[in-house]
């Protein structure tokens, strides 16, 4: 637990402590949760998961935006930290990378599992069409996944090559566009009023800053990869996307409920009141928003309390992203629609199957497993320096 | 109008429409349909030929026929609107398509290449009309002491056929479907299923670039409307209310 609190100049840190033993045992655990529920998923096929026709996106897709964005954010801040020459956290900045990384494996994992035809996925990249916001997308993963691997591999010694801190920006603003292009695969949705607003790729990108810089912070409690002065520096960089975040929550929703149109009250009043009110109420807004801003209010510069911080706001992310495809969906397009024909899928209620948790718990298991096994691979535990200083 | 109902046979005339539409070449053809709600009793003779037709399976519909009331309590009146695909003129089902296996074609109607579509079903959020659904891969006697054939059976929409291996992911299961007019009928002369079905031939199917026909007469009438007009989506499938 000492290591935890250890003032730590170049960031080297001391492994492996407690909380690593506790992250592989549950990286372990959601492993074997997943090999069953993988086996469920190409047995029975979408069969076994609960979404359907009327609500055709279900736990997956929300777990997958919600982990890239938190992967978009964690690199952005890596990318941040490079271009302000902050060596002090290059160390972090350097574990960013690797969570970014696995959450980026995990929300991979997520979208392709629920891809109908998961074997055609090639066609998006061969096959691409441009007037479509997830046919750009294809082509920024493929993007994304080299400069993550290029940028991990040529740190790998601990040692940031300056061209790398020169052209950091250049990294910061891809992350931004997309991140914000994720949110724009939803904003451009006209049909979903939940969706379609401006400010959705704008939530997005803050929605995405939070769980990076969220990830972040827990990946370095786990590894011991934060000293006092960093824990503030992450916890003001959160509180602040905390309150930017509950700004742009409020316009939204207010805005939605005085303007009154129903499509998108409706919506809004179902994230709010409706029969997982819970969601937002307790998971989101309690768990990810108050008592995350308490701990980093009271607890400045407390490693402990920062990594514990971080962890409830990236887990929480996923509420977040729940609260933002589900409701939207379970609208009734046309009066009548949930009575007119029945059958499985032909519903506008949606809880996820046991297939669909098990899948899920998965992909966080392959996501902790690249970051423990890429923590050792790419020597995150030796001191990081810039090329510079040689 | 009064005429036209009573004195000729709507579906010889309708059928006759189509096979001079066919003559023409794809792209001048625009295929349109007319649903009179004050005829619709709300049997869903429509919906269940459609199924046969196409051999939906559990949890995939193509035309569900809606049940709206108007009205409060006593005072109340029952309106049915059977919801085929709209093949909207700009349908935002097309762009969204990551892999353009959603398109649209010369002659209006939206469709959808199976062999194509990955199945990340953004169309199916995207389309205001919930027009579209998940082929997750049931069949009706799936689990039931025995399989029955006719659910095996291929179907031959778009004009190919399409078996259907359940447990397997084999398009159609697997894909994002939807009404497409019938069209593996339609390019051999014969009406949409649905509305050679309809009991009280509530629907006019035709070619709206056809000024003599019926459905483009039945679209003309002032008390005509589209479904959510204001998004611009400009359907295709009128109502007469
Ligand atoms: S009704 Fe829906 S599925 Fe049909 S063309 Fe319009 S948007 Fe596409
Ligand atoms: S489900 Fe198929 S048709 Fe629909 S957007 Fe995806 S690939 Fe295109």
């Amino acid at each position: 637990m000492t290591t935890l609190a250890t003032p730590m100049p170049g960031n080297e840190v001391k492994s492996p402590n407690w909380v690593q033993w506790v992250a592989w045992a549950l990286t372990i655990v959601c492993l074997a949760a997943g090999a069953y529920g993988l086996y469920l998923r190409f047995t029975e096929g979408h069969a076994a998961a609960s979404y359907g026709s009327y609500v055709p996106w279900g736990l997956w897709i929300a777990a997958y935006v919600a982990l890239i964005g938190a992967s978009a954010g964690a690199f952005g801040f890596a990318a941040v930290i490079f271009t302000m020459r902050k060596t002090e956290y290059y160390g972090l900045a350097r574990l960013a990378m690797l969570v970014a990384f696995g959450a980026f494996a995990a929300g991979m994992m997520n979208v392709w599992l629920d891809l109908g035809h998961p074997f055609r996925f090639w066609k998006l990249m061969l096959q691409t069409s441009w007037t479509s916001i997830m046919g750009w997308m294809s082509w920024f993963y493929v993007i994304y996944g080299l400069i993550l691997v290029v940028g991990l591999f040529l740190t790998r010694k601990g040692v940031i090559p300056k061209f790398m801190e020169r052209f950091s920006w250049v990294a910061f603003l891809f992350a931004i566009a997309f991140a914000g292009a994720e949110g724009a695969l939803f904003g451009v949705v006209g049909a979903r009023a939940l969706w379609e607003s401006g400010l959705t790729p704008i939530l997005f990108l803050v929605e995405a800053a939070l769980f990076g810089v969220g990830l972040v912070a827990a990946g370095a409690l786990i590894f011991g990869g934060m000293n006092p002065k960093a824990a503030r520096m992450l916890g003001v960089v959160m509180l602040i996307l905390l309150g930017v975040l509950l700004l742009l929550e409020w316009a939204e929703y207010t805005t939605a409920l005085y303007a009154s149109v129903p499509a998108k009250s409706s919506a809004v009043m179902t994230i709010l009141t409706g029969p997982f009110w819970w969601v937002f109420w307790g998971l989101h807004l309690g768990l990810g928003v108050v008592l995350p801003g308490l701990l980093l209010l009271f607890g400045r510069g407390n490693v402990l309390l920062t990594g514990i911080a971080g962890a409830l706001i990236a887990a929480m992310g996923l509420a977040t992203k729940l609260n933002l495809v589900l409701p939207a969906l379970a609208q009734e397009e046309l009066e009548g629609l949930a009575h007119a024909f029945t059958g499985p899928g032909l519903t506008f209620s949606y809880f996820p199957s046991t297939m669909e948790w098990l899948v899920w718990l998965g992909t966080l298991g392959l996501g902790g497993l690249i970051v423990l096994i890429g923590y050792r691979l790419f020597s995150l535990s030796t001191p990081t320096r810039s090329s510079a200083s040689k | 109008m009064a005429d036209i109902v009573q004195k000729e046979n709507l579906l010889v005339r309708m059928q006759e429409d189509i096979r001079r539409a066919l003559e023409k070449p794809e792209g001048e053809r625009r295929w349109g349909m007319v649903i009179d709600t004050r005829k619709c009793v709300g049997c869903h003779a429509c919906t269940l030929s459609c199924v046969a037709e196409n051999k939906l399976p559990p949890g995939v519909v193509y035309r569900p026929v809606l049940d709206q009331e108007i009205g409060t309590y006593p005072n109340v009146t029952r309106r049915f609107m059977p919801r085929p695909c709209m093949q909207c003129e700009e349908p935002p089902c097309v762009p969204v398509c990551p892999v353009n296996a959603t398109y649209k074609r010369p002659d209006g109607i939206v469709a959808i290449d199976y062999e194509q579509c990955i199945g990340c079903r953004y169309c199916i959020t995207a389309c205001p009309y919930s027009a579209r659904t998940f082929d997750v891969g049931y069949t009706y006697t799936e689990g039931t002491p025995e399989q029955e054939v006719y659910e095996l059976l291929p179907n031959y929409e778009y004009g190919v056929e399409h078996a259907r291996v359940p447990g397997s992911e084999e398009s159609p299961i697997g894909n994002a479907r939807k009404c497409h007019f019938c069209l593996h009928r339609l390019e051999q002369g014969a009406l949409p299923m649905c509305v050679t079905t309809c009991i009280g031939v509530a629907n006019y199917f035709g070619d709206l670039n056809d000024p003599d026909s019926l459905v483009a007469e039945m679209a003309a009438q002032p008390n005509a409307v589209v479904l959510k007009e204001e998004l611009g989506t400009k359907p295709k499938v009128f109502y007469l209310v």
